[in-house]
């Protein structure tokens, strides 16, 4: 009497071809869990901070993260800077003038003299 | 957590610290009046070292000159506030030391411009071409003499 084929057959047949891991106990543990851990991962994907904590868990990125953190500081301090510049450009031209014209060093010395306590 | 905490303040210490140690590098220090001027003068101009240190005694020469000039330009406003005073107290003023006052004030207004015109004139004999033209250009055209101006 022919029998219907059991669809176990050809796995069972599979799984004796595949030779055994050599792995030791412990490192067989850690794959499985390994494992276990990845296909929860591919289940529920990263919440944004998820993401954020594991790009900043890594040495390469955290450390590329501080040196742009510094490179904009400096970024703005030239930006700062070359603005104080201007603005002193324009003092120092209109404190030369003022300097090289008596007239304005008497309007000088008025503004000082009203500005200072009457002794 | 903690990490990305920790990364975060790290940044930001660097970028703060990076910031502020730039800045106080780079920032114009503040020196006396007349040094102030004429570093800022060397560097706008790009004068050479000898151009600086003639602009410089050239500077140093008139600046007693320019003080004194400007003391007597302060005596002649507390003069003219007096008269002011005078007229509105009492009433009338003396014409005659009015007219003294005035030609006085005129004489004085005019030692002004030409002691600025001299020593723009003699800053600007010491530069090429373009250093005057850059030096007169950062000048009110009143302290110009017509030997200065440039065509």
């Amino acid at each position: 009497m022919p029998t219907t084929p059991d669809p176990l057959d050809p796995l069972l047949d599979r799984w004796r071809e595949v030779a055994m891991p050599k792995l030791s106990s412990e490192a067989l543990n850690h794959e499985v869990w390994r494992r276990i851990a990845d296909a929860e991962i591919a289940e529920n994907p990263l919440t944004i901070w998820g993401r954020i904590e594991n790009a900043f868990s890594r040495p390469s990125f955290a450390a590329a993260f501080v040196a742009a953190c510094t490179l904009f500081g400096l970024f703005l301090a030239e930006l700062r800077v070359s603005h104080l510049q201007a603005q002193r450009n324009v003092q120092l031209a209109q404190a030369y003038i003022r300097l090289i014209d008596p007239l304005l060093q008497a309007d000088n010395r008025d503004v000082a003299s009203a500005r200072s306590p009457q002794s | 957590m903690k990490r990305v905490i920790l990364v975060l303040l790290l940044g930001l210490a660097g970028g703060v610290g990076g910031h502020y140690a730039l800045l106080f590098r780079l920032q114009p220090k503040n020196v006396s009046a007349l040094d102030a001027q004429l570093a800022w003068i060397q560097r706008d101009l790009q004068l050479t070292p000898e151009q600086y240190a003639r602009i410089r005694a050239i500077h140093e020469q008139s600046s007693a000159h320019l003080l004194a000039l400007a003391g007597q330009v302060a005596r002649m406003r507390t003069e003219f506030a007096a008269f002011e005073h005078q007229r509105k107290t009492v009433g009338e003023i003396d014409f005659i030391e009015f007219a003294h006052f005035v030609e006085e004030r005129r004489l004085i207004d005019r030692e002004c411009l030409k002691s600025t015109q001299r020593l723009v004139d003699a800053s600007a004999d010491v530069m090429n071409p373009q250093q005057r033209a850059r030096y007169l250009s950062l000048l009110p055209i009143s302290h110009r003499s017509a030997v200065a101006t440039p065509n």
